[in-house]
Order: C-alpha cells, then structure tokens, then sequence
C-alpha cells in the first residue's frame, strides 16, 4: 500500500486555481498580442542611421510606427558587423568605410531584437539592439500586461486564501 | 565472477575515454599541422598575424592555411594579382601563392577589423634565381615633390566643374596636344591646368567656370569608367573609413580621430596619429584642387605627413593607386553624362 | 496525482541497475573532457568552440529548460564532475562494497555543513561569468579546476561531500528540485522506525550507503537527493519508491527554512536580473564593463553585483516581509519570516532563468551544427555539417515565450506567499501579509518584463 502523502482533498483547490492562473495568462499573452486598430494617418518614412561598434548599437532601441517604411542604414565603427532582425527575419552587414542599408515595411508590430550576425569579438552573441514597432496606443501594452498580472497576483492567492482553511494542515 | 568482469570492462571503458578523447583531438590536430603552415590572424590589439613572416621559394607554390581568432579578416599579398582570402573567425580558409621574382612582399589584412587595421601586415621573403622586382622611383621623389607641404589654391570653381560641359566646349576648340598627354595631367594639379589654360589665347573668351570645365574634361580622358570602378571599389574598402564614404573626411573611424569620442580609446602602443590632423576632406575644394595625381600618389605611396595616413606602398600596384587618384577627382568634378552610370 | 513509478513492471529493474548509469556518466564525461581540451586547444573564438557552444548553449539550456524542471536532480546522477572521484573513493566503478574502507574518510565541518559554500562558489563563478560563458579557454580551466576539486575531496572527504557542500551547480540544483515533479521518496516510514540496520545508509553488499549523506527514511523535500538510486538498491526492505507528485509539492513541506537555502534564492534571482541588464539589454558599455575582468572599474561592477545580490535585493525583501508582518499585525521574528517567505521566490526565480535562456539559446543554438563537425575551430568536417552557418531559430516566438514563463514564474511565486501567509493567519489577515510580498515579485517581474520585451 502506498502511504500517500499529499492529501487528495488539495486536487479541487489545485485545479481552480490553475484555472484562474491560466485565465490570468492568457489574458497577459492577449495584451501583448493583439493588433491593436490601425493608424489612421498615411505611413510613414523613416530614415534611421544606425552605428555598430564592439558590442552595441548606436542607437540601442529603434522606435518606428507599423507601416512605415523603414531604411536603416548600418555604419560599423570599427570591426565588419551585421544587423539581423528578429520575427522579420532581415539581415545586412557592414564594415568601416562600406555602409549598407536595410529597406523593408514595419507591417508587424511588436518588440523585435535586433542582433549582430558577424561575429565580432568575444560578445557578439549579446550584442544586441531593439527594434520597436508601435501603433497607436501602443503604450497600452505594457499598462494592460501590468494589469492583468497585477490583478493575476491579488486575485489568485485570494482564491487561495478563501479555501486554504478547508485543506487538511500540512505534514510538519 | 561476472561481476569482475564488468567492472574490468568498465574501467577500460573509463581509461579509453580518459585517455583516449584527448589523444585523439592532439592527434587530429598534429595531422591538420602537417597540411601547411597556419597563419592565424588577429586583430593588432590581440597580436596581429602570427607567424609575421613566412618564407618562399620562387616557383614553388607556398600553401598557407589561415584562421581569424577574433573577427573576421581577409589575407592578400601587396603587388601581385591574387585574389582576396576571407578569413572568417574559427574557420579554416586556404589559399595557395607562387611567386615569379625574389623580393620581399607584403601580406596584409583586407577586412576592417578595428582602427589599426592597417598596420596588420606581415612579410613574405621570397627567395630565388630569377630577376628580381625592379625598383622603381615613385613620380613624387622623380619630381623633387614635397609631399608633407600643405598645399591651397584661392581660385575655385562657383559650382562643380562638369566634364561634360568640358568635352562640349573642347569640341568648339583647338586644344594643344600638351593637355592631352598623361605627363601632364600626372604632373599638374586642376589648379595649375587651369592656371595654364587660363593664359592661353585660344581660351580668352571662356569665363573661368568654363576654364574649370575643361579642366575637368582633361582629367576625365586620362581615366575610364573601368578604371573609376576599380578606384571606387579600392577607395571604398581602404580609404572610406576614415576618408568618408562622401570622401569628407569624416568616415566610420573618426570616432578614433581629433574630436571623436574614441580618440582616448586607443592605447598607446598604436597611436593613431589623432593628436593634430584629422583624415583628408576631398571634398574640400581649396585643398583638393591644389594637388597633383603625383602629389596624391605620393600621399598614399608613403603616408604619414604628421597625421595616421597609412602607407600604401607596398600595398597597392602602381595601376591601382593611379586608379585610386582618379576616384578622388570625382570628388570634386562631375563626370556625369560620359560615363554610363 | 501520485504515480509510483518504480510500482511500475520494469522500472525499479533498469534503475537498479549500474549500467546505464554508467554510460550515461561515461558520455557525459566524454563530452566534459572533450569540452576542456577543446577550450585549451581549440580556437579562441567562442561561437565555433566546442566548450562554449556544448557547455553554454547545449548543456544549460537542457539543464534548465528540461532537466531541472521535469527531473529535479536527474543530472546529477549522471554528473562527470564528481564520477572519477567517486570511482577512486570507492575503489570500482561498478562494483558495490565488498568490504569496508581501511582508512575512513572525514566528515565535513560541522559548521560548513550547509550551502553557505556553494552560495561563495556560484558567486564566484557569477562574478566572471561573463569571461567564462565567452573564452573557451577560460571555460577549460574552469571545469578542470572543478573536476580536480571534485576528485581532490573525495579522496579526503567521505561520500558526495563535493556535491553536497562545495559545487556550484548544485546549489541551485537542489533549490528547484523542490518544484519537480519527480520525487525519490520512503514508502512507509513506520517501516523504517523498526528496521536495525538502515542499510540506505549504511550500505550493503548492494550497494553504498547515500552518497549524498541523507537518510532516506527523513527525506521530505528533493534538495539534497541526487537520484543516484543507491538507496533502491540496498534497501532490503523494498521500502523506497520513485514518484511522480505535483509540480512544486516540496514547497509545502519547508516549514521553517534555512538561511542559506533563502540566501540562494536571491542569489539567483539577482543574479538573472544582473544577467538580463548586461548581456540581454542594448548597453555596449555595461557589457563591456562587465567582460574587463581585473580593471579598476570592474571592480566596481563586481561590487555592485554582491551588492545587488547580497544587499539590496535582500534587503527590500525584508521590508516588504517587515511591511507585511507590520500590516498584519502579525507576531513572530523579522528573520523568521523572512526566511519562510523566501522560499516563495523559488519558481520566480527558476521562471528568470529559464527566460533568460529562452531569450539567448534558440537564436545560437545553430552553433551547436558547427561545432559538432568542428569541436576546435581548426578547420575539421567530421560530420560534414562545418559549414552550417549562423541561423536563428524561433526569433518570433521567442518574445511571447519570455513573457509566458516570467507571468507562470510571478504567479506561482505570489499564489505561493499568499499560502504561505494562509498558514498562520486568518485570511484578512493574511492577504495584507502577503501583498508586499507579492508585491515585491511583481516589480520583480515588471523589471525583467521590461528589459527583456518591452
């Protein structure tokens, strides 16, 4: 016979909690996917020139609205690097004295990495940029995110509390 | 019984991974060595190429092997025709060379890899029976030159010469064959063509752009379109870091010069030459038209004049950099409508 | 849920056996020893070094993505490090006992007998971490230098005393293994209350007494078992089982905790958010400063990481425990709670590690095709794959990964300290005991969320 030691009668307490906790989830999951409505006004042209150097980029967070046509013109400072984006997929290179650009359409909103695809030196796997790509609304995100998990972590152990004193004590 | 058995398997086991994991890799690695020498680049900061010099029999092909430790490099040999190795960093690229003349060459790096990119080279001492490579005076010490002079002119040109407009008008004109002659262009700069053309009879009706229009057309003939490409492809993997893409002095090192922000950055063991002088601005007129394709060659043959210009020398052939000075003048002259772009 | 996994036909048979554990160890010793000569040989250049790609990339993303969450301990088990010690300490490899020591070993210090070591060794490691996870040759010298402490002590020191007191890896190891779902537990106890001669740890002609220096019959939380399944072998009583249990059961049995198991749950924490700023984030200089390992200002940045980790972190936790306790109106010791509530920070933690992982491995994780070709950067092409260059996987989903792992990690974490707070007081209370707590985990989170995907 198998001396159980975790009392059964914890399994309903257990389940709904995961239930809320994966409510909670998804909905944080939701904030941070979801096309939020288009911009009204034409897209836009952006012209950015962007600077490598061992083990950064300058500038280290790009910001552009969905729709824009984005150039990014990739200028090394010293050592041949590359500039590879995240989710998009795109890449380029340069070297000092030999600049490249990067044209492409920011049809996907998002937060994208950008990272270096030479290598470079002893950091290059953590030479790393961001690229943003917000709607209108955008800041909406991260406060909605803030929210939801806010409320996941008053809501839950909430849930917790109120049955807790049902459970079987715990052994000592 | 079968318990001993197992456990002497075991540790035979245990005794051939121990031992045998890395014999296997020193053996593997000791066979690798037998298939030519390795050169192993590095950026100058981490110790440049090693070996620094390799030796050569004329005749007899020489097999090097290379690997970058750090970043990506590139392997070529100044002053013969062999192509650019990439030498990318972990990875093995082999090239083969043989010389025909006993000589000293120079191999250098054609990968940016930092600011002291240029001072990574190494020597090939070629020995051998055959004639070596002639010397041949560069035209700057021919001419008495004086390369480290700083040279001005007052007169420029109200908006950028057209070589075009130029060839118009030499059409109308009867130009002496003198202004034709490569001797001339290689020995007089815009300024000094202008200067001449200026007090000539034939061209007293011109107005003084006119007179720049011509003189961008000469220096347009003595050039072609190949030769402008081989000189933007040269200028733009040499000279564009520092120099500019736009050649105006402010390229993608000048971080490292006078007023960057890297300028403290380097050490001391490789002083870039920043403390005074920052690169060339081609693009700038008073400068640019006062110099001769000699004086330029002379500039980029030897290098230094106080400020971290690179020598050239024994780098590039002597096509190559005329090709280079011809790039430069596009700077300041406008060849468009001659040349299919 | 409750599955006895050794009830199961054939299970309790494969485990008992010596064999695949010592393959399993014998590999993982091959690819060890592989990585230190390849650090020490190999070329410099980390992406195409067998050290770094297997060790860094491979090694600790199984490890934390799989290992150590599914399986506890699992890798310790089969663990290289301590191997050859523990064969020359025994005497065999395969063999059990056959007759006791000669010479018996010494125990370890009573006052070391705690994690306070392993906490120094990881922040050892931690500190220069960023020069070890990039320089093979730094890697090599690294794991050498623990292979040879490794089989130094055993041959001073009884038993896994290694492993136990001194291995860096381990400590963390043990701190999640409270979150697996894989236990090595006593049937019935009552059992073992009646039987003499405690073979588990003893020993017997099946096999040594725990290595790990536990008495199975105690054991009610995964941190200190390493799974070596010696117990299953030398218990004559066929009172130990091998269970499957609900993730994170172990965290309701802790009762008072220990200050250094505490301590290790903000170095880790700390220590993945100093991680994220510096190798996840977009600051040239902060890595750089980070890498410029004996400078004047790295001496700086390694203050300031002991500091994150040893002082601030700690510190706002015990005023938002103090908070909490304050706003509760709740009796008992500052440090006592502190301790309690501390050990609900362990699947926040474990949840930073794993999105720190997630955030850098399916991007580099095609090195490892070169590097299986090629283990010294030298120019090789044994499995023909050399030339696979560079190839990101997974970049679009990477980002929601993060996120989901830090939001599951903050949750547990908070539902946690509300059970916590649940077991000794009323629930009005409790809740206002918990919500600095909580709190201090969401800010937590929100800075990680923030660095990372944001």
């Amino acid at each position: 016979m198998v001396h159980r030691t975790c009392p059964s009668i914890r399994q309903p307490f257990v389940n709904k909690n995961l239930s809320i906790a994966g409510m909670f989830l998804f909905l944080g999951l939701l904030t941070l996917w979801v096309p939020l409505p288009a911009a009204a006004r034409s897209p836009q042209d952006r012209f950015i020139r962007v600077e490598a150097s061992s083990f950064a980029y300058e500038p280290g967070v790009i910001t552009v609205q969905k729709g824009a046509r984005v150039t990014l013109e990739l200028h090394s400072r010293d050592v041949v690097h590359g500039l590879f984006i995240d989710g998009y997929g795109l890449e380029t290179r340069a070297a000092p004295g030999e600049s490249n650009r990067l044209t492409f359409i920011a049809d996907r909103s998002g937060i994208f990495w950008i990272r270096c695809s030479v290598t470079c030196g002893a950091l290059h796997p953590f030479m790393l940029g961001k690229l943003k790509v917000i709607e209108p609304g955008f800041a909406l995100r991260p406060l909605a995110l803030t929210v939801v998990l806010a409320s996941a972590v008053l809501l839950l152990p909430l849930s917790t509390l109120a049955q807790q004193h049902k459970s079987i004590k715990r052994d000592k | 019984m079968r318990l001993e058995r197992s456990e002497a398997l075991a540790r035979w086991l245990f005794i051939l991974v121990l031992v045998g994991v890395p014999a296997g890799l020193f053996f593997a690695t000791w066979q690798a060595r037998q298939r030519g020498i390795l050169v192993q680049a590095a950026m100058p900061e981490n110790g440049g190429w090693s070996p620094e010099v390799l030796e050569a029999q004329v005749g007899v092909p020489l097999h090097i092997r290379l690997t970058s430790l750090d970043v990506l490099h590139g392997f070529a040999v100044g002053g013969i025709d062999a192509p650019h190795v990439e030498i990318e960093p972990g990875k093995i690229s082999e090239t083969t060379l043989v010389f025909h003349q006993p000589g000293r060459y120079v191999f250098y790096c054609t990968r940016w890899c930092g600011p002291n990119h240029w001072r990574m080279r190494g020597v090939i001492e070629v020995w051998g029976d055959s004639n070596p490579m002639p010397e041949v005076k560069p035209l700057y010490l021919q001419l008495g030159l004086d390369i480290d002079a700083v040279h001005r002119t007052e007169i420029v040109p109200i908006v950028t010469p057209s070589a075009a407009h130029g060839a118009a008008l030499a059409a109308k004109l009867t130009i002496p064959e003198k202004y034709m002659l490569k001797e001339t262009y290689l020995t007089h700069s815009p300024e000094q063509m202008w200067r001449s053309i200026r007090g000539e009879s034939w061209a007293a009706s011109l107005s003084a752009q006119d007179v720049w229009d011509l003189v961008a057309f000469m220096f347009f003939i003595q050039t072609s379109a190949q030769n402008l490409e081989q000189g933007e492809a040269l200028y733009a993997a040499n000279c564009a870091a520092c120099h500019g893409e736009r050649g105006d002095g402010r390229g993608d090192m000048s971080a490292y010069f006078a007023g960057g922000d890297r300028a403290d950055a380097d050490d001391a063991e490789h002083p870039l030459g920043h403390e005074a002088t920052p690169p060339s601005n081609f693009t700038d007129r008073e400068h640019m038209l006062a110099a001769s394709p000699a004086l330029l060659q002379g500039k980029i043959v030897r290098g230094g004049m106080g400020t971290g210009m690179p020598y050239w020398g024994p780098i590039f052939t002597d096509e190559q950099i005329w090709a280079i000075v011809a790039y430069l003048y596009t700077f300041q002259f406008d060849y468009g409508g001659l040349i299919n772009e | 849920m409750h599955i006895e996994l050794t009830a199961l036909p054939g299970v309790k048979a494969v485990l008992r056996n010596r064999w695949w554990q010592f393959v399993l160890t014998l590999t993982t010793l091959a690819v060890f020893i592989l990585a230190i000569v390849s650090g020490s040989v190999g070329t410099p250049v980390g992406s195409r070094n067998f050290a770094i790609v297997f060790v860094w990339i491979l090694w600790w993303a199984l490890l934390i993505l799989l290992a150590v969450p599914f399986l506890g301990r699992a890798w310790c088990s089969i663990c290289p490090i301590p191997a050859p010690g523990e064969w020359a300490q025994r005497g065999a490899i395969l063999k059990p006992p056959v007759s006791n020591r000669a010479r018996p070993l010494r125990r370890w210090a009573a006052r070391w007998r705690n994690i306070w070591l392993q906490n120094a060794m990881f922040l050892l490691v931690a500190l220069f971490s960023i020069v070890i996870l990039t320089q093979p040759a730094v890697t090599s010298l690294v794991l050498l230098a623990l292979l040879l402490l490794a089989i130094g002590v055993s041959l001073v020191y009884e038993r896994r005393t290694f492993c136990r007191y001194l291995c860096p890896v381990g400590g963390f190891i043990g701190l999640y293994a409270q979150l697996s779902p894989l236990e090595l537990r006593v049937k019935d106890t009552s059992i073992c209350a009646t039987h003499a001669e405690k073979l588990c740890y003893t020993g017997s002609a099946q096999g040594y007494g725990c290595p790990w220096m536990v008495f199975p019959a105690a054991l009610k939380v995964n941190t200190n078992c390493g799974l070596c399944m010696e117990c299953l072998r030398t218990c004559s009583l066929d009172n130990i089982a091998v269970n499957i249990r609900p993730i994170g059961d172990d965290l309701q049995r802790i009762g008072i905790g220990r200050m250094d198991e505490a301590y290790k749950a903000f170095i880790m924490l700390g220590s993945a958010l100093v991680y994220v700023f510096v190798l996840l984030g977009p600051w040239g200089w902060l890595k750089r400063l980070a890498y410029s390992v004996g400078t004047l200002p790295w001496l700086g940045y390694a203050l300031g990481f002991l500091l994150v980790l040893l002082v601030a972190l700690p510190g706002l936790f015990a005023l938002a425990v103090w908070l909490g306790n304050h706003l509760a109106k709740a009796r008992g010791s500052l440090r006592r709670s502190f301790v309690t509530y501390a050990y609900s920070l362990i699947p926040l933690s474990l949840s930073a590690w794993i999105a720190f992982t997630l955030a850098f491995v399916f991007a580099n994780l095609s090195y490892v095709w070169g590097v299986i070709s090629d283990p010294l950067g030298v120019g090789w092409n044994l499995l023909g794959t050399a030339d696979w260059g560079w190839q990101p996987y997974l970049t679009s989903l990477t980002p929601y990964l993060v996120s989901l792992v830090l939001m599951i990690g903050l949750v547990w974490s908070a539902n946690h300290v509300a059970y916590l707070a649940r077991q000794q007081l009323s629930p009005a209370r409790a809740l206002r005991q918990a919500l600095p707590v909580i709190g201090y985990c969401l800010v937590y989170t929100l800075t990680l969320m923030g660095v990372l995907i944001l």
